[in-house]
C-alpha cells in the first residue's frame, strides 16, 4: 500500500514526508539532534508543547533553527 | 558565581545645566547639546524635545561584551541621559575580536572600569554608573532602580532568565538580543503586551561553551538592539520589534521575522 506524501518546504529545500507527519516526526526522521532548536512553521514560532500535535499540510514551511545565546 | 554587591562606585555627574533629571520639557537644548546631537536632532522623530527625552532617560545595560560594547557606544553617542552598565568579568585576550570597548592595553582590568573610560571620552553628557557586579537574583533590583528599560548584552541564559523575570516582576521593557557565529537575534519584550524571554525559550539548556562568534555578527545585532532601546526611550512604541523574532543570518544576508503568540503554559508569564 502506499503511503500518501504531501511536499513542504524544510529548511528552504522542498522535501515530501507522509501526510499527517508532525513537527515530532520531522525532527526525528530528520535527526535533529540538537534538543535547543528554534521551530518556525509558516512564519511563527512553535512552542514545544505543540511539536507532537502539529500536523503539516502540503505546502507548508517549516525551518528548524539553532538558537544564538552568545553576547 | 556572585562577587560582592558593591554600591555604585564612580558615578560621575556633569555641571547642574546638564543634569538631565532636571530638565524640563519646556527648556531649550544647551547649543553644545544642539552642536552634538545636530544630525539627529534633524531627524522629525527625534527633533529638539525628542533629544531632551532621549537626555532624560534612564537604562540599564547588562554585559560588556561583544554586544554591550556597542550597545554602550550606540547608547551614550546618541545622549541618553544616565546608563548603569553593569558586569562582573575582566578583559581577556580573547574577547577582543568582538569587544570593542575593550582595548590591548585593557587586559586583565574591569570591563566596566575599561568601558566606562571610554565611554566619559566618547560623551562626557552622559552619567556613567558602572557596576563591577554579577547579574543575579540578589542584585538585579538594585541595579534596575530608577531605571526605564533592560538592554541585554549578556552571553548567557541564565543572566537573561534573571532579567527577564525583574522585567515582569517590574514591567520594564526587555530587549534581547543574543548571537552565535554569522548569526543573531533579537525581540523586544514588553511585560503584559508581548510573551516573554521564557515563554519562548523555558525549555531550552543554553547549549555549552563559549560560542565562536564574530565581532561583525555583535555589531549588527548590538546596533539592532540599540535601535529598538532609542524607539522606546522616545516613545514609538508602535513600531518596537515586540511579539516578533527577528532572525539574522548573516552568510546568507538574511533577516527573518517569526511571528510570536502567547505561550500559556510559559513558567514566568503564562
Amino acid at each position: 500500500m502506499m503511503t500518501a506524501t504531501i511536499h513542504i518546504t524544510l529548511n528552504g529545500f522542498e522535501e515530501a514526508v507522509v501526510s499527517e507527519a508532525t513537527i515530532a516526526s520531522l525532527i526525528r526522521d530528520f535527526n535533529e539532534q540538537d534538543s535547543d532548536l528554534i521551530v518556525e512553521h509558516n512564519g511563527c514560532f512553535v512552542y514545544p508543547a505543540e511539536y507532537g500535535k502539529r500536523v503539516l499540510q502540503d505546502g507548508d514551511r517549516l525551518e528548524f533553527i539553532n538558537p544564538n545565546f552568545g553576547g | 558565581m556572585t562577587s560582592p554587591h558593591p554600591g555604585p562606585k564612580s558615578v560621575r555627574t556633569v555641571d547642574t545645566d546638564s543634569d538631565k533629571g532636571k530638565t524640563d520639557g519646556k527648556s531649550m537644548l544647551r547649543q553644545k547639546d544642539r552642536e552634538r546631537y545636530q544630525r539627529q536632532i534633524g531627524l522629525p522623530e527625534i527633533g529638539e524635545q525628542g533629544q531632551k527625552r532621549l537626555g532624560r532617560s534612564r537604562v540599564l545595560l547588562a554585559g560588556l561584551g561583544g554586544l554591550g560594547s556597542v550597545l554602550a557606544a550606540s547608547l551614550c553617542a546618541a545622549g541618553v541621559g544616565f546608563l548603569r552598565i553593569a558586569d562582573r568579568d575582566r578583559v581577556e585576550l580573547s574577547n577582543l575580536n568582538r569587544q570593542i570597548l575593550h582595548w590591548t592595553a585593557d587586559i586583565g582590568r574591569e570591563k566596566t572600569v575599561s568601558a566606562g573610560e571610554k565611554l566619559a571620552a566618547f560623551n562626557p553628557e552622559v552619567v556613567l554608573e558602572p557596576r563591577q557586579i554579577a547579574i543575579a537574583e540578589d542584585t538585579v533590583q538594585e541595579l534596575l532602580r530608577d531605571c526605564q528599560i533592560i538592554v541585554d548584552g549578556t552571553d548567557n541564559l541564565e543572566s537573561r532568565r534573571v532579567l527577564n523575570r525583574a522585567s515582569l516582576k517590574t514591567g520594564l521593557p526587555f530587549i534581547h538580543g543574543g548571537i552565535n557565529g554569522f548569526n543573531g537575534m533579537l525581540s523586544t519584550f514588553i511585560p503584559g503586551r508581548t510573551p516573554c524571554f521564557e515563554c519562548l525559550f523555558s525549555e531550552f539548556g543554553g547549549g555549552s561553551g563559549c560560542p565562536s562568534v564574530l565581532g561583525a555578527t555583535a555589531g549588527i545585532v548590538g546596533s539592532l538592539q540599540s535601535l529598538e532601546a532609542l524607539k522606546y526611550l522616545l516613545g514609538m512604541h508602535a513600531e518596537l520589534l515586540t511579539g516578533r523574532l527577528l532572525i539574522v543570518q548573516g552568510r546568507s544576508m538574511t533577516f527573518r521575522k517569526i511571528r510570536l503568540e502567547p505561550n500559556p503554559a510559559c513558567p514566568e508569564c503564562g
